[in-house]
């Protein structure tokens, strides 16, 4: 075998950026919808910079000593400067598209946006008087003084810089800098003009912009930026306290706050304060990025839900609701039947809210037992949950504290759920639990019964209307018992225990997926060659890929939809020649992980909540569990052929790092993998396929004697 | 809502951990595991050298069972079928009543500490169940049993599925470790100072059984049980096969690690890590003493065995599969003193004729008829020493010896019974007697009293009386023999010793 060679993770990632970008520069999308893709760019790199900017650069500062060097064999310093090219050219192309494409589309198609220099007499009367009325009153200026502390600039946020001018005593200067609040929508719509049916609307740090020198009397203003920066988030709570964890983890939020900035963004308008600021942040030329259209585009896209520019977007993708569950049934009926399956956002996740609705009202049911990573804060199921332990059901939560961005979110409705007698699980120390899965023991006529929920995706109503995730029910006692173990170890109840049926990171789903690999490669013959499929958001580990070069160079065929990151090369010559890594980029986010192996005709199918990577496979506690009903099997095969028929959405990646689009040959239809599931979930929606032999007859039970 | 279902739970506290185990149990007298815990404890550690559990492990136990506590609500357990036992290193603690009390008030958890043969017994219910019908040898040839565990080792040694020894040795993982680590250190000392340990415990045994002749190796616990996991290869759902020399092998390779190579070396943790080594070396030395080929290795522990027990409790065929093992076990022990087999095994018959001709007068149910069989069994026993006073003699013995299947009480009964089988009846200085509960001392006349005369039907060790039929009159029992022969001598001892009878159950006894 030939040296095994890797793309570099962060460069990967670049790359997958540039393909939503791509999608966003597509002229035959409508305008809302690029404007969709290109904020999605923006706010990638937001997270980007926050993470992996700021670890490499913490990597240059600590001159590298003592760390492994990177597989692809790039020099940190070599991959900033790289990295920093690629990601100016994006922000070019991103920002030309929009201020050259995008805005003008959105203001042909009459959603025009005003910027201070196409201000009219009447938007000025009415923007001076509403700053006056709503803006000035929550704006508070911060000093800014060469001889104290530099004032807490907050991530993300964006901030408005004066220049001012006493127009009293002659070069007294003085710099202040206004935060433009959070609170405050950033979209102000434009009073209507008589007989004319465009919306026009300005933006808030444009008006914070134009009129906020009225905050400082006797000055002058004399010049004037807008910015935000992005600082290192990577701080982690010292996972020794664990007895005042909550409180821990509120100090690293605030710590947050004056953690090292690694990057500034900022609108063209005065270099002085540029330079100003780039030295008191101790910011290089590299990190400094000038933009010309709306900073934070992200912001924006209440713009994409405006009522009645249906002609700017595309049409509304249907959520069908999932055939299988009925309203005459109870879920607990239909998943004693059989193991169910849901593909979200094709179907709804409503039978996911209904299973923890029902549980909580149902006066059978002893316990539920759920994981929750990333969910809303008035989602409906913290409600259910809160409202099953008001009922005197014993609830136990385990709640991630530790998913980056929303920890504030999180702790609220956390002690919302303590008050109401909820178990609540604060995750692991070094940890983060990453598993969804969700157990409800019910007692019935004559025994106990446990129903399991396990999904790819994350317990978030909000998300689950825009990821791709899979999900399935089942009564299976042997995977209810290993959920239970698996409970019983993330709640403190029990040490490591071995399992039956499901895979844990990091105690074995690593070694389990190295071994079926292994296993393929085992078995694989000239003659009937084996055959791995996989799907899934980012493949980085080293292991992994080096046993899927090892299963290529004997023969298995490899197909890989990897949505983001993939260090592996694919179609090197005596290393990765039988391997093929596409990518979709489409209208809802890919996040199913789904894993088949054909392991000599008794195929395996598997579907779980990591990615191949080292962080997902040995930092994170992960499950991936087998899809083991005939039919399901059946659906999730035809499921995950069609992704790898797609010639509309997908990338080819090259062993030269490049991604291809791909297009239907020449005299054949166009497959749009997303459009057909959306399809085959309108059709089965529509012509629910029954799976009672006998109807059920209602009757009340004989009495126990 | 009326139901059927019941989830019960077992809790053992042991000298390393503690433990839990919810399950099913089903109508059809099946049982099924739903969850299952544990977390570490060095308990063994701080009992074994300052014979207390120390103040840091109470709590750390405290915290444990509060959280299985919880776990337990999740299942809506109800405290009823929650059993809570405590092994070799609560056994032996000083403050153990102490400890038992304050778990019982902060937790409401009830603790029973199990004896070292009761926890052989209920070894011995989880093994048969885990082999099931898959091991027929088990039935056949030679067996020994073993459960190495941090504070003792449960040893059982069957004969043709038969149970001639049952032990209960205070050597554990963690005591091993201990001594030889204090005394010597090096790795090749350790396994010198065990070879010893063994060698000797091996030459006892063979008083039992020649452990050579050993076909069938049973080991249970939780170091081989990883070692199964690691070089075994399954055999059904719950017992692996580790070849002889396979096992030998690793133990040899493993020997010199550190508790930090066992970590790395072979992906375990650190509480199982702990005793590793000294747990496989135990068992490769007992394996070596024997000519096993190959090694079973059950995934069960004494808390399945409770669970059977609570499941199995009334199952009659089980109970008297298990009464016949505890009496193969006492006629081992007779055999170790030169007990008159014939004259004990016809003694015990003719006792068991009475006992059931009788079940309206003295009204005791079928666990005391096993305990007068093992007495009636064993009533000789003493002669091993001196003819005079023998009951006497009958008594020390069998009160400090061990016999499978019977807890410490029933052994004080049957001692006390064996006491009483001839000499002057109970009196207000045999301490031995006062010891006993009331309902005990009654229990002790009674059998006494059907011993005796049982033992005068076979006056003259010639076993010619073999059956009696038991007639009942209003004031007198009266018991034919079966053919005629000459009785005099039977009527003789008759009259020396059916006095007790008469005492206990207001009847004359007759004999024709």
């Amino acid at each position: 075998m030939e040296k095994a060679v890797y793309f570099n993770r962060d460069l990967s990632w670049i790359d997958f950026n540039e393909r939503v970008l791509e999608e966003g520069l597509r002229q035959d999308l409508p305008p809302l919808e690029r404007f969709r893709y290109l904020s999605i760019v923006a706010s990638n790199f937001d997270e980007f910079f926050m993470v992996r900017v700021a670890a490499i650069k913490q990597r240059i500062k600590s001159g590298n000593t003592g760390l492994p060097p990177d597989p692809s064999g790039i020099s940190p310093k070599r991959q900033f400067k790289k990295g920093a090219d690629k990601i100016r050219s994006i922000f070019r192309r991103q920002y030309t598209c929009l201020e050259e494409e995008v805005f003008p589309a959105l203001a042909a198609g009459g959603l025009e946006l005003v910027r201070p220099d196409s201000y009219s007499i009447s938007h000025i009367d009415y923007l001076e008087s509403l700053f006056m009325r709503e803006i000035y009153p929550v704006l508070t200026p911060l000093k800014l003084e060469d001889d104290n502390p530099f004032p807490s600039i907050k991530n993300l946020c964006l901030h408005v810089i004066f220049l001012l001018i006493s127009e009293t005593e002659e070069e007294a200067e003085r710099i202040s800098i206004i935060q433009i609040p959070p609170v405050l929508n950033r979209i102000i719509w434009l009073p209507g003009e008589t007989g004319n049916s465009k919306a026009r609307y300005a933006l808030l740090e444009d008006v914070v912009m134009a009129w906020g020198g009225y905050l400082y009397q006797g000055f002058r203003v004399k010049e004037r930026m807008l910015f935000k920066i992005n600082r290192d988030a990577d701080v982690s709570v010292d996972e020794r306290r664990d007895e005042d964890f909550i409180e821990a983890m509120e100090e690293v939020l605030e710590h947050r706050g004056k953690s090292m900035v690694v990057r500034m963004v900022f609108s063209p308008g005065s270099e002085r304060l540029r330079d100003m600021l780039a030295q008191r942040l101790e910011l290089v030329q590299e990190d400094l990025y000038e933009i010309a259209g709306p900073l934070n585009p992200k912001g924006l896209l209440d713009l994409v839900e405006t009522q009645g520019f249906e002609h700017l977007r595309e049409p509304v993708w249907k959520i069908y609701s999932s055939e299988a569950f009925s309203e005459d049934q109870s879920p607990w009926e239909r998943i004693s039947q059989g193991d169910v399956m849901l593909h979200l956002p094709y179907q709804s996740f409503d039978p996911v809210v209904r299973f923890f609705q029902a549980a909580a009202l149902d006066p059978q049911v002893i316990s539920i037992k759920t994981t929750l990573y990333r969910t809303s804060g008035n989602s409906p199921i913290i409600k259910s949950l809160e409202q099953a332990a008001l009922n005197g059901k014993h609830v136990t939560a385990v709640v991630e504290l530790k998913a980056r961005f929303d920890e504030e979110r999180n702790i609220s409705w956390a002690n919302r759920l303590e008050k109401a007698g909820v178990i609540v699980i604060y995750g692991l120390a070094r940890l983060k639990v990453h598993a969804k899965v969700s157990v409800v023991i019910r007692r019935e006529d004559n025994r106990i019964k446990r129903y399991v929920h396990l999904s790819t995706g994350n317990y978030n109503d909000k998300t689950a209307k825009l990821y791709e995730d899979i999900s399935i029910f089942t009564v299976r006692e042997d995977i209810a018992f290993d959920a239970g173990l698996l409970f019983n170890m993330i709640t403190g109840y029990s040490v490591i225990q071995s399992m039956r049926k499901l895979m844990i990171a990091p105690i074995n789903l690593k070694d389990r997926l190295l071994e079926l690999i292994e296993r393929e490669t085992r078995r694989s013959t000239q003659e009937y060659p084996g055959k791995i499929v996989a799907k899934m958001n980012a493949l980085a580990d080293i292991d992994i890929i080096n046993a899927l070069y090892r299963a290529s160079a004997a023969g298995v065929r490899i197909l890989l939809n990897v949505r983001g990151i993939c260090m592996l090369i694919p179609g090197v010559p005596e290393l990765s020649e039988h391997i093929q890594v596409l990518s979709i980029i489409d209208h809802y986010l890919e996040h199913s992980r789904i894993f088949y192996f054909a392991n000599g005709g008794a195929e395996e199918l598997y579907l779980s909540s990591a990615d191949w990577m080292p962080r997902n496979l040995e930092r994170r506690v992960e499950l991936m569990f087998p899809v083991l009903q005939e039919d399901l099997k059946e659906q999730l095969i035809a499921v995950l052929e069609a992704y790898f028929q797609d010639n509309c959405q997908t990338r080819l990646l090259s062993r030269d790092g490049v991604w291809t689009r791909q297009k239907p040959p020449p005299g054949e239809k166009p497959f749009r993998v997303q459009s057909y599931l959306l399809s085959q979930a309108r059709e089965t929606a529509e012509h629910p396929w029954v799976a009672r032999e006998e109807f059920i007859v209602r009757r009340r039970p004989p009495a126990n004697i | 809502m009326e139901t059927k279902n019941r989830l019960v739970a077992v809790l053992e506290i042991g000298s390393t951990g503690i433990r839990l185990l919810v399950a099913e149990i089903l109508e059809n007298g099946k049982w099924q595991e739903t969850d299952r815990a544990g977390k570490p404890v060095a308990l063994g550690r701080d009992v074994f050298t300052s014979g207390k559990v120390s103040l840091g492990s109470f709590l750390e136990c405290f915290a444990v069972l509060q959280k299985f506590k919880e776990l337990l609500g999740g299942w809506g357990i109800e405290d009823k079928d929650v059993h809570v036992i405590a092994t070799s290193a609560l056994r032996v603690a000083q403050n153990r009543d102490l400890f038992v009390d304050r778990v019982r008030q902060e937790t409401g958890f009830r603790i029973t500490i199990v004896d070292g043969i009761e926890e052989n017994r209920l070894m011995y219910l989880a093994v048969r169940f885990a082999l099931k019908q898959d091991l027929p040898q088990f039935w056949q040839a030679h067996t020994m049993i073993i459960d190495i565990g941090g504070g003792s080792t449960e040893i059982m040694l069957l004969r043709e599925g038969k149970m001639v020894g049952a032990h209960s040795l205070n050597l554990g993982t963690i005591l091993i470790d201990q001594q030889s680590r204090l005394s010597l250190g090096s790795a090749q000392s350790q396994e010198r100072y065990l070879r010893e340990i063994i060698r000797n415990t091996a030459g006892l045994l063979s008083a039992e059984m020649e452990l050579t002749h050993v076909k069938t190796f049973v080991m249970a616990g939780s170091d081989i049980r990883l070692a199964a996991a690691l070089i075994g290869t399954e055999m059904n759902e719950h017992c692996r096969i580790i070849e002889r020399d396979r096992l030998i092998g690793f133990v040899k390779k493993i020997q010199s690690y550190s508790i930090e190579a066992c970590v790395q070396e072979l992906r375990i943790s650190f509480s199982e890590a702990e005793g590793f080594v000294p747990g496989l070396l135990v068992y490769k030395q007992f394996l070596e003493q024997t000519n096993a080929t190959r090694v079973v290795v059950p995934d069960v522990s004494i808390r399945e065995g409770l669970l059977i027990d609570l499941v199995f409790g009334v199952d009659p065929e089980l109970q008297e599969e298990f009464f016949s093992q505890i009496i193969a076990s006492a006629a081992t022990l007779g055999r170790k003193y030169h007990f008159d087999e014939a004259h004990n095994r016809l003694v015990a018959d003719l006792c068991i004729e009475i006992f059931d001709a009788l079940t309206l007068e003295h009204g005791m149910n079928r666990r005391e008829r096993m305990l007068l069989e093992v007495a009636a069994l064993l009533h000789d026993i003493g002669v091993f020493i001196g003819g005079a006073n023998h009951q006497q003699h009958g008594q020390y013995i069998v009160a400090n010896s061990e016999i499978f299947g019977l807890h410490r009480d029933e052994l004080d009964i049957i001692s006390n019974v064996i006491g009483y089988h001839r000499g002057k009846p109970p009196a207000a200085e045999d301490i031995h007697y006062i010891a006993l509960q009331r309902e005990d001392r009654i229990l002790v006349l009674k059998m006494a009293s059907i011993l005796r005369v049982a033992d005068a039907l076979d006056r003259g060790h010639s076993q010619r009386i073999r059956h009696i039929d038991v007639e009942r009159k209003s004031e007198t029992i009266v018991l034919h023999t079966r053919g005629s022969w000459d009785i005099s001598l039977e009527l003789i001892g008759l009259e020396e010793k059916a006095d007790m009878f008469q005492g206990v159950y207001g009847y004359k006894i007759m004999l024709t």
